[in-house]
């Protein structure tokens, strides 16, 4: 029985709410139990946002520190706020520009920690297709790619579908696309 | 609608879907965080069923009640929501409605906000339960949600009383999936059926229906102690040296942490729904089967302090549980370790990660407070407001520009209205003793249209002076959008009646009153000077300025009429004079340049920082290409 707990950490304008319902969709989808909590009001206007989403069976829509098994994020300073809810052996993938300037000390912390670290450049990818608001698909996708989440690449892409609008879709797929190609390679 | 329907809702779309399924005929609310969703989802409800419910964004919290109390009294059913500072607002309402009680089903929402996330307060809605004597509905999740509308529909008319729903903000933001039923259909014309002794009473019939209440009160308690639904024990423990008594988000985040430890066979849990009447005899047969019962409730302690027997409690009042904040999983964490170790009953494994903390805090990262966005109109008021009058004093409201405190250009938040009334208060207290000093009010368009006008008719009466900025962006901002009766747009999109807010003001006796785009910051300061001699002069007043520019996340291509690409040239000598008094985040300091630069992902093209920079390196860009 899968049982998942995602972080999605940015901060706000960054898609991160659209970003977790493609999760919410994808466990509806597989038949989970979906729990999540979502930040709203003044702390949207350009503060931090954290989105906690549960797969499977929980109660509570909020993970605690030392629990996630993967955490999303969209903003180097916020990596560094969320890594504390990561777990021992979880997988983290990062929206940075450049790997080589993450504290080197954390770094090495983390793989004491058995943390899969993956860094990305995934403005400069949603940039390449001219969409540079797709960069939270983009992370996605490129997490799928890599293999190291419990989820495949046509039930997260199912999920993308549903949740898109149509407008959006073509959009969205394409960035999809990109990240997982990336992952893979 | 397809058999067994799940959908993921936000909890409070799942609490607008029962007030669907319920058949509510009348659905009123003022926004608030963590209570906006509510109305949006009734509305979008509503049009998907093609049903005819009446919704309405009410101008305040107190008028809402009173209109959903009103379809009430007339046999229909009705639900009003707010946030918990909202119900301060409609208490009068609330305390009155206790006694002259209900006909159509009444459900009251006020979602609390521990924490606080967005509010000024922590105060606990079940308290304005006990206080007014109605009964209250705890939900823990978005599904219970739901399902509690229902029954508290129900229990209404059983009673006929008002009853209160209070959701935590965990509830109203956290989301899950739902199961949807179908709505329930309730023809119900309105139908009023005088009675003054009842609609009408005057204090000697006061005494009636009070005593009325409590014997109702007292039933509902009866049934409360038989509930099993909303008030259950959760498993089977093979000892009893530690029960708990928890309620709402607590209740499941607790379940979780119990479940990941493996010490479901070692504690119970009784959950309590409805912590008010509480259902006393079921909670004290619980506390005799224990050895000791720690009671978990949030954001204060209700059924903790209703215990009539507290020998064996551990709680708030034992010093068990923090006095104040959200009981987050690592705060509830904290305390049952503590509790588990001193009672010998088990020693968890840590949950946090000390080491990384420290590395993570030794990077010193900037803290990142909430700001106005980049564009916002209200910041080009703040700066002119800011620069004009440096010594001034600037009571403000609640809203986004709550967030001038970042351009130091917001000195007193107090609640809603009170950006008028601490300016008329400041200046007797001045003016008492012969000094004068420039007062600059600010107060958005919402903000005026809730609870403004009453502020303001007392100032005019009581000859106050002081400099009224109306930040007019047509738009509940911060809430989530909702529209203003200044636009007279109602809840379901369609066409209200406008009334236009310089109507309003010159009907509160305001003699000098003018409207500006605050984008022009230099006629803006201007204007400032010129409405402060009014408030000087022998015959003059209180001064009001309309700065009127709609908000640029409602209304983004309004805002991209004329856009004006900026640069910065080398005329910028990193004085920091923007990044410091402008303070919008296009403008981002280079430190290893000492430059300024813009960053264009985020920057509206609003063109306003060209009249901020003191040494005029700020320019449109077609100028540069002149000079270079």
């Amino acid at each position: 029985m899968i049982k998942t707990q995602i972080i999605l950490a940015g901060i706000g304008g960054q898609g991160i709410l659209f970003a977790s319902r493609i999760f919410s969709e994808l466990g509806l989808k597989l038949g989970l139990n979906v729990l999540g909590s979502e930040t709203h009001g003044m702390s949207q206007r350009g503060g931090s946002v954290l989105s906690h989403l549960k797969l499977g069976n929980f109660h509570s829509p909020l993970i605690h520190t030392g629990a996630a098994d993967i955490l999303y994020s969209f903003a180097e300073e916020e990596t560094y706020r969320s890594l504390k809810f990561l777990r021992n052996g979880g997988v983290c993938f990062v929206n940075l520009e450049n790997s080589k300037r993450f504290d080197p000390a954390i770094l090495s912390h983390l793989k004491g920690k058995k943390v899969g670290f993956r860094t990305f450049d995934a403005n400069e990818a949603a940039a390449q297709i001219g969409f540079a608001r797709s960069t939270n698909i983009v992370l996605i996708g490129y997490s799928v790619g890599t293999g190291l989440i419990p989820f495949v690449y046509d039930d997260i892409k199912s999920a993308l579908e549903s949740v898109s609008r149509k407008k959006e879709l073509e959009v969205n797929l394409k960035a999809f696309e990109i990240g997982f190609l990336k992952g893979k390679s | 609608m397809k058999n067994e329907e799940v959908r993921i809702l936000l909890g409070n779309v799942a609490i607008a879907r029962g007030i669907i399924e319920s058949g509510c005929h009348v659905v009123t609310s003022y926004p608030g965080t963590p209570s906006s969703e509510i109305i949006p989802a009734v509305v979008s409800f509503k049009k998907e069923l093609g049903l005819d419910t009446y919704i309405e964004w009410s101008t305040n919290e107190k008028v809402a009640f009173d209109n959903a109390l009103a379809a009430s009294l007339t046999g229909k059913r009705a639900a009003v929501a707010m946030k918990q500072v909202g119900l301060n607002v409609a208490s009068d309402s609330l305390m009155s409605s206790a006694y002259t009680g209900v006909v159509g089903g009444l459900v009251v929402i006020s979602c609390d906000d521990p924490g606080p996330h967005s509010s000024q307060t922590e105060q606990d809605s079940r308290f304005y339960a006990m206080f007014a004597k109605i009964p209250v509905f705890d939900p823990s999740t978005p599904q219970e949600a739901k399902e509690m509308v229902k029954a508290a529909f129900e229990l209404s008319e059983e009673f006929q009383i008002p009853v209160l729903l209070r959701p935590t903000i965990r509830v109203s933001h956290g989301k899950q999936n739902v199961k949807l039923e179908p709505p329930r259909i309730l023809d119900r014309p309105a139908d009023f059926v005088k009675d003054p002794a009842r609609w009408a009473a005057t204090p000697r019939f006061r005494l009636i229906l009070h005593t009325k209440l409590n014997e109702i009160l007292s039933k509902i308690q009866e049934k409360f102690e038989k509930d099993t639904r909303w008030n259950v024990e959760v498993g089977s423990p093979r000892n009893y040296t530690l029960g708990i008594i928890t309620c709402s988000s607590s209740f499941v985040a607790i379940l979780d942490l119990l479940e990941e430890f493996g010490l479901n066979e070692d504690i119970s849990l009784l959950k309590i729904g409805t912590p008010y009447p509480l259902p006393k005899k079921k909670i004290a047969e619980y506390i005799k089967r224990h050895d000791k019962v720690l009671v978990i409730e949030e954001p204060d302690s209700v059924i903790e302090l209703l215990i009539n027997d507290k020998s064996k409690v551990l709680g708030r009042l034992s010093g068990h549980v923090p006095l104040q904040g959200e009981l987050s999983p690592e705060v509830l964490y904290g305390i049952l370790s503590q509790l588990l170790s001193d009672l010998g009953i088990a020693k968890l494994e840590m949950i946090s990660d000390p080491e990384l903390e420290k590395l993570v805090e030794d990077l010193d990262l900037p803290v990142r407070r909430p700001t106005l966005c980049a564009g916002c109109p209200e910041r080009a008021a703040f700066f002119a407001i800011k620069k004009a009058f440096p010594k001034g004093i600037y009571p403000s409201d609640i809203g986004c520009y709550t967030l001038g405190l970042n351009l130091g250009a917001v000195d007193t938040v107090l609640d809603m209205g009170a950006g008028i009334t601490f300016a008329s208060g400041f200046y007797q207290a001045y003016h008492q003793d012969g000094n004068d000093i420039p007062i600059i009010s600010t107060m958005g368009d919402s903000t005026f249209y809730h609870s403004g006008t009453s502020s303001l008719l007392n100032a005019v009466y009581n000859n106050a002076r002081f400099i009224l900025v109306i930040l007019d962006n047509e738009i509940t901002a911060m809430t989530g959008m909702q529209p203003t009766p200044g636009i007279g747009i109602t809840a379901d999109g369609s066409e209200g009646q406008s009334i236009p807010l310089e109507e309003l003001i010159r009907g509160c006796g305001i003699q000098w009153l003018r409207t500006i785009d605050p984008y022009d910051v230099k006629e803006l300061l201007s204007l400032l000077k010129e409405a402060r001699e009014y408030t000087q002069k022998e015959d003059g007043g209180i001064a009001v300025i309309v700065a009127r520019h709609p908000c640029l996340i409602r209304y983004p291509d309004v805002c991209q009429e004329k856009p004006v690409k900026v640069t910065i040239t080398e005329e910028c000598n990193g004085c920091m004079y923007c990044v410091d008094f402008f303070e919008c985040p296009a403008l981002k300091p280079d430190k290893e340049e000492d430059l300024v630069r813009i960053d264009r992902t985020l920057c509206t093209d609003c063109g306003v920082c060209v009249q901020v920079c003191p040494r005029e390196a700020i320019v449109p860009a077609e100028t540069k290409g002149k000079n270079s």
